[in-house]
């Protein structure tokens, strides 16, 4: 089987943050693989393991995008594909989905597959609408996949419990990052990455042109949170504590 | 003028209460700038939910009905939402952000050619769209976005409106809607472990959830007695549900639900953001952790240092006394 993963390259979001004039101040050395992506990624190399198959990574944006490329090759991704383009900064999920569809529109494959969500926007549109755009069977929020007669079997969480669907190939699934714990690149892997084919794909030979790529929604600034601000600390013999903080629940917050 | 329709969204035969806050979210803006307000139940008993719908305000009810909607299946729900906008020509489509509308709003606006914002915790019409506060980076920060075009749709994070009961008089349309079974383009074999018995966790007043510190037999007992005794959902870190202990549909955080209950318990939490990111939005945190410097206190409004096992009987027995 043939599995395409699409990757996104995220800001890591447990470094500290800042917020200057609206606009999102980030450490940019600290770019990392969507958690969800990566959860997406171990699937697909799982499952290629099982029944055969070739997992290839797919990711738009500049190129630095080239890093978070590697470290999916060097989990075990047999090839990769870095769609380039020279700013992702007014990209909505609609504009990465147009791009991923004008790829995939000659492409053969069996699965493709992404995180439900990236870990930055925390949108979780892209991969459903990838789907549409290519007339694709699909299943978001996947916790659990398999292989049964050249079909896909997702494991899904949906609102009234865990759906279990049948998806016929080709289709497209979004993984939540529930499912696996994706491995980390051993030495070998890391070694090996740098001699896996990476190819560049320009923007202009899937036949469109950057200057008209044009978003619907757009970011027009970034605040903080108003901060919870820390309650009191009760310490000291646990039933008193235990008493004292029921009573103002009842009393004072009336949420008994 | 133009036309704001709210899709009411049923689970295990009940409206969910989000879908009815954005219904009156919707029903206010439209008041306030002379527009209509329609709402559309798409189910396999769609007319039963009319009468409560009615009581939240929408100037017509659309209706579809279809055997193949007593389950979320997202190729059906799709075409029936996509005949529904023929009908009403929304300018702005409003979902409650649920799993289902997680899985169908990239694909319908994909379909529609619609803009599209997700997961928003506030909105606004301005002038050729919406305006819409969104949480990102693990709901660190809020950030503000534009949506213009002609048709936008947008979801809405639970809690972040008030029911405001406003009845009418709606006007009810039935939307023809036929389902040829090749047009299925996935099959649904089996739903596992339905929450039919159990309080909807982004519903609820009142959450009680556990962590690493509550693993044991013990600690799940006492999480247990005392979610019983208050009438609450009962939810779990990720180290829960990793661990096996606790069923995955029940974990808040990031990933899993996102939940803002008026009373929410984090025993034996430590607080990761991704835990943080999934219910910050509580109005009264309460969390009981052995370790003074635990980040969950940076949040909680009552933050009880020790022994769970010490604190949580004694909490419970005043909590009975304060009851009866």
């Amino acid at each position: 089987m043939k599995f395409y993963v699409c990757i996104k390259q995220v800001p890591d979001v447990n470094a500290p943050i800042q917020i200057k004039e609206g606009e999102l101040i980030q450490d940019t050395s600290r770019m990392i693989l969507n958690a969800y992506d990566a959860s997406a990624v171990e699937e697909a190399l799982v499952l290629a393991e099982q029944h055969g198959g070739e997992v290839e990574v797919v990711s738009v944006g500049p190129s630095k995008v080239s890093e978070t490329i590697r470290k999916a090759l060097a989990m075990g991704a047999d090839k990769a594909v870095h769609i380039q383009t020279s700013s992702d900064d007014e990209y909505d999920s609609a504009t990465y989905a147009d791009i991923l569809a004008a790829y995939f529109k000659d492409k053969e494959y069996d699965v493709i597959s992404c995180g439900k969500q990236s870990q930055d926007t925390d949108a979780g549109l892209a991969g459903s609408m990838l789907a549409e755009k290519l007339d694709l069977p699909y299943a978001t929020n996947a916790v659990g996949l398999d292989i049964e007669d050249q079909k896909l079997v997702v494991k899904r969480q949906g609102d009234a419990g865990q759906e279990i669907i049948g998806l016929p190939t080709p289709c497209l699934v979004t993984c939540s990052n529930d499912m696996n714990d994706p491995r980390i690149p051993s030495l070998k892997g890391i070694m090996q990455s740098k001699k896996k084919p990476l190819e560049t794909v320009e923007l202009s030979e899937l036949g469109i042109d950057e200057s008209n790529l044009s978003s619907k929604t757009h970011v027009t600034g970034y605040q903080e949170k108003p901060e919870r601000e820390a309650g009191k600390k009760y310490e000291g013999e646990p039933e008193e504590i235990a008493k004292q903080v029921a009573k103002l629940l009842d009393e004072e917050e009336n949420v008994i | 003028m133009s036309t704001l329709l709210t899709h009411i969204a049923i689970s295990d035969g009940k409206i969910k209460r989000s879908s009815l806050e954005v219904l009156s979210r919707c029903q206010e803006l439209a008041n306030q700038n002379g527009h209509t307000s329609e709402a559309v139940i798409i189910d396999s008993n769609a007319s039963d939910y009319m009468d409560e719908v009615q009581k939240y305000g929408a100037s017509k009810i659309y209706l579809v009905e279809d055997p193949i909607f007593k389950n979320h299946i997202n190729s059906p729900l799709l075409k029936a939402l996509a005949k529904v906008m023929e009908a009403s020509n929304p300018h702005v489509f409003a979902f409650a952000s649920t799993e289902g509308t997680k899985d169908i709003l990239g694909a319908l606006a994909a379909n529609q050619d619609a803009a599209v914002l997700s997961d928003v915790s506030e909105f606004d019409l301005i002038d050729g769209g919406i305006s819409a506060k969104r949480p990102v980076m693990a709901a660190k920060i809020l950030s503000s976005n534009e949506a213009k075009a002609e048709k936008i749709l947008v979801s809405v994070r639970s809690g972040s409106y008030d029911l405001q009961e406003n009845p009418t008089d709606a006007e009810v349309e039935t939307i023809d809607f036929s389902f040829d079974e090749s047009d299925l383009k996935l099959t649904l074999r089996e739903i596992i472990g339905s929450s039919g018995d159990k309080i909807d966790l982004s519903e609820a007043d009142t959450i009680v959830a556990s962590g690493r510190g509550a693993k044991d037999e013990e600690g799940q007992k006492l999480v247990n007695e005392l979610a019983d005794l208050l009438n609450a959902g009962v939810g779990a870190s990720r180290a829960l549900t990793e661990a096996g202990i606790v069923d995955p549909s029940l974990q808040i955080g990031q990933t899993g639900k996102v939940v803002s209950p008026q009373l929410y318990f984090a025993i034996g939490i430590s607080g990761a953001i991704q835990h943080v990111a999934g219910m910050a939005n509580s109005k009264v945190i309460v969390a009981i952790n052995k370790d003074p410097d635990a980040p969950i206190f940076e949040i909680a409004d009552y933050g009880l240092v020790g022994d769970l096992y010490k604190i949580l009987p004694p909490f419970i027995e005043e909590l009975k006394k304060i009851k009866s």
